[in-house]
């Protein structure tokens, strides 16, 4: 293995720096997503990460540097506190930057104590249209580090699993996947349903009026759950006023960290801890 | 040039090179604003490169021609260029740079003319008396002549730095000019004029504070536009300071009623805003008098800003009312604010109204203020609550912890309990404070539950201050009541089935391991983290490495401890080092080392 590029020292000195919310320089986050770090670690993990309790499970947080630090107030700080996030970390809120750079920057440092998944925003696509792209622009004056982040993207693991019993993705499930055993073998790729579906109150499959991924119902994530010796499915993706929102007869756990979405939308943020 | 690397690379511009020269001059016509920005950055290297007197002959003019039509950039060369005196041979050469700078003084944009004024005042400051008549005058001049409304905008920012260095027939013709500004026909001219009026009351001569300063703030109080007379109360302030009590009389208090009663709420709020400080410049103990019913009536203002900025004065405005009467007059209103429909002026008189505690005494605080204190105590917006409870140590201080803990202390054990956290975590930083006036006994029959009950709380920075707060009352109670009271408590936690207990246990006894004696780490908190070395958790046993140091410490302050510093800690962390978990191991790697250096 190469000699990591970046060491323990850089790191400290950068997750210090952008807890004040200071993005790091282009050079910088050149490094951090190089292939030496962020890639490395993160090709090693499974597609459906084995992640071990305690453990703090956290929803999207789109750019809103300042609710993370909060999250951390109230959830207790990284390393001394495990997390899980199930991705959207860019675009909508005015700080995706320093946001997804902190994020990945403790992932690199603490590799055991962290899980960061791929939301439907960590994309190419997305991120030109919803902020993240502009952000860059606008902070950098180029496009490089918009590059080195969505690069970075295709290699997040889609899902994780908690002690074998919770399953943790971004959006939920697909018709095409039904062990998860399928998505330990998928490449990392775009695997779109599971980073887009959203559960539903009618059985079955149903049409996303997202235009992509699809509804899933009840009977759905019972069946998932059971054939695979589940417990539940933690998702994100939807913004659920409270924060956190149990459905399908709690097969399901909604889970949203954004607080005041947008600000604007005057929902609360949740976290779930889980010992 | 959208994506990509910025063209021309500076790194070796501080050398000198004359090929990195070149490219902050190419940079400079580059069509990449980011290029040009960058070039301006480094204008000091190509100046310094080129010497005093081309940099005087060739770059300023240079500059100066090609005034960009980008703001960013007009905003950067207008900072650059009121630095660059050392660059064109020193103050006597300041001139040189004005010329630029009164072009961009005229620009669209407000925030380049802004800047662009900064900077001619920083010339007028290193330049001398001839010099000033010589250039800046004329510059003024022109300015305040312009026939755009820019020019003559920022006209009003150079007359104060410029009358304090002229002689006084020039003097006398700058009174003039700025009292043409103050008549000008653009609302936006008067407001130039009444925003930077202050700069010239405060130099003009006294006999010119009546003559000039005293007939244009007045015009400008009266303006037909509120938004010129709202910017007339900060001269008035400043007028009212360099007069005599009888001046002010006589001068002032025409204006400053019509100001305090104005129909425009804007106004009335900045009258508000700066209520005290207008009152103190007006000196006179009648017109005070006055000005005190003028309060009471903001208080019950129409617009909720208006009474929120009269809430900000309730300091002052005690020490303005004769305290006699105080409590009668100021009730009324206060009762209706506490109860205000806007939570924003509740949530401001909640962190002002603690001041009043001082002028209704004792007995006046206990029977009427403290009965809207509970009010605000159980004020439905948290903001209040916790506005309210941070100035609680202002109340002990006049009427005394005892009547505080009879009458408020019920609604502050409630809300050790309150749903938002911030405001729990108030209440917990109050505590130390109070359990030191309220002594031992009362604290361990009251407070201790409460204090040992947040080292449980959900949220971890409650956690966090729970531990601080034992600390400090082991500082306050001492070691021995600590050794009975707290610390088996806390160490009971050790074996708490939940991880978060047992990360709390580490973390308190790091934090009061300070305020303990060694033979207390060494018989009781090193044990019990000792346990906690197989703990299955990771997180656990890397916060036990981390614990080690401080805890070592503790122990190197007395002979008869210091020893195990070499044994059981070093055997801790050796065995820690083993951990199958990296972190483990980098923590308690960490740690071996700084023990070993200290050895």
């Amino acid at each position: 293995m190469d000699m990591l590029e970046v060491d323990i020292g850089t790191l400290d000195s950068w997750i210090e720096q952008l807890f004040e919310c200071k993005q790091l320089s282009e050079l910088s986050v050149k490094n951090l997503c190089d292939k030496a770090s962020a890639k490395e670690v993160l090709m090693q993990e499974s597609n459906v990460q084995p992640v071990r309790c305690p453990v703090t499970v956290c929803g999207d947080i789109h750019g809103q540097f300042h609710d993370l630090v909060e999250l951390f107030k109230i959830g207790g700080n990284s390393p001394d506190t495990n997390y899980l996030f199930m991705g959207d970390y860019v675009d909508r809120g005015y700080y995706s930057v320093e946001t997804v750079t902190l994020l990945v920057a403790m992932k690199i440092r603490f590799p055991e104590r962290i899980t960061i998944l791929r939301g439907n925003h960590e994309s190419r696509q997305i991120t030109q249209v919803y902020g993240f792209y502009d952000e860059c622009l606008r902070k950098y004056g180029n496009a490089e580090v918009w590059k080195h982040f969505t690069d970075l993207f295709d290699y997040l693991p889609l899902t994780a699993l908690i002690e074998e019993q919770i399953f943790c993705l971004h959006g939920g499930l697909s018709p095409s996947i039904d062990t998860l055993d399928h998505i330990r073998s998928l490449d990392r790729g775009p695997m779109c349903d599971l980073l887009w579906s959203d559960p539903d109150d009618r059985c079955g499959w149903g049409i996303s009026p997202r235009g992509a991924g699809y509804t899933f119902g009840q009977d759905i994530s019972e069946a998932f759950n059971h054939n695979n010796g589940l417990t539940l499915i933690a998702r994100a993706h939807q913004l659920v006023m409270e924060g956190y929102n149990w459905s399908q007869e709690k097969n399901v756990v909604t889970i949203f960290s954004a607080p005041n979405y947008c600000y604007r939308c005057g929902n609360q943020a949740a976290i779930m801890e889980i010992d | 040039m959208a994506s990509g690397q910025p063209a021309y690379d500076f790194q070796d511009a501080q050398s000198g090179d004359l090929g990195a020269l070149a490219a902050i001059a190419d940079a400079m016509k580059s069509d990449s604003l980011t290029d040009r920005l960058e070039s301006l950055k480094r204008l000091n290297v190509l100046a310094l490169a080129m010497g005093e007197e081309r940099t005087r002959e060739e770059l300023v003019p240079f500059l100066d021609e090609s005034i960009d039509d980008e703001d960013e950039l007009l905003l950067s060369l207008a900072e650059v260029l009121g630095n660059f005196v050392q660059y064109v041979g020193g103050p006597k050469y300041a001139y040189v740079l004005l010329r630029p700078l009164e072009n961009l003084a005229a620009a669209e944009e407000t925030v380049v003319r802004e800047k662009a004024v900064e900077s001619i005042n920083k010339l007028i400051e290193a330049m001398d008396q001839p010099q000033v008549e010589e250039y800046v005058i004329p510059c003024i001049a022109r300015l305040s002549t312009g026939e755009w409304f820019t020019s003559r905008s920022s006209a009003a920012g150079l007359y104060a730095a410029a009358y304090g260095k002229v002689t006084d027939a020039i003097q006398a013709q700058l009174r003039g000019g700025y009292e043409a500004l103050c008549k000008d026909e653009t609302p936006m001219i008067r407001r130039a004029a009444a925003s930077n009026l202050v700069g010239l009351v405060t130099r003009v001569e006294k006999s010119h504070v009546v003559s000039f300063a005293i007939p244009n703030f007045r015009r400008l109080a009266e303006d037909d536009q509120d938004s010129v007379r709202l910017l007339a109360v900060e001269p008035l302030v400043a007028i009212g300071e360099r007069l005599t009590t009888e001046e002010c009389r006589q001068s002032l208090t025409d204006s400053v009623q019509k100001l305090c009663s104005d129909k425009s709420w804007r106004v009335r709020y900045m009258v508000a805003d700066h209520f005290v400080a207008i009152a103190k410049s007006i000196k006179d103990k009648e017109i005070q008098e006055e000005l005190v019913n003028v309060a009471v009536s903001l208080m019950h203002d129409n617009e909720a800003e208006v009474r929120s900025a009269i809430c900000t004065q309730l300091d002052g405005l005690a020490d303005l009312a004769n305290s006699e009467n105080v409590a009668a007059r100021f009730l009324p209103p206060l009762q209706e604010l506490v109860e205000d429909q806007s939570q924003h002026v509740r949530a401001t008189l909640a962190k002002h109204i603690g001041t009043l505690c001082r002028v209704f005494g004792k007995q006046g605080t206990i029977e009427h203020l403290l009965p809207l204190f509970l009010r605000l105590l159980k004020d439905s917006f948290p903001d209040v609550r916790l506005n309210v409870i941070s100035k609680l140590d202002v109340v002990d201080s006049v009427v005394g912890i005892d009547s505080l803990s009879q009458s408020l202390l019920p609604a502050i054990v409630e809300l050790a309990e309150d749903k938002q956290w911030r405001v729990r975590l108030a209440i917990i930083e109050y505590v130390p404070l109070i359990s030191s006036q309220l002594g031992v006994q009362f604290f361990d029959e009251q407070l201790s539950n409460l204090c040992m009950s947040w080292l449980g709380d959900p949220v971890y920075s409650i956690r966090e201050a729970a531990t601080v707060n034992l600390k400090k009352l082991t500082e306050v109670f001492g070691v021995a009541w600590a050794r009975t009271t707290i610390i088996p408590k806390i160490l009971a936690m050790a074996s708490h089935p939940n991880y978060l207990y047992r990360m709390t246990t580490i973390f308190a006894i790091t934090a009061i391991a300070p305020s303990v004696t060694p033979e207390i780490v060494r018989d009781l908190i090193l044990p019990a983290l000792e346990s906690l070395v197989t703990d299955p958790i990771p997180n656990i046993r890397f916060n036990v490495a981390k614990s080690m140091e401080p805890l070592a410490s503790v122990l190197r302050s007395s002979p008869e401890t210091a020893p195990l510093e070499q044994t059981t800690i070093r055997t801790v962390l050796a065995k820690l080092e083993e951990d199958p978990d990296p972190d483990v191991r980098f923590y308690a790697h960490k740690a071996l080392e700084s023990i070993s250096n200290s050895a």
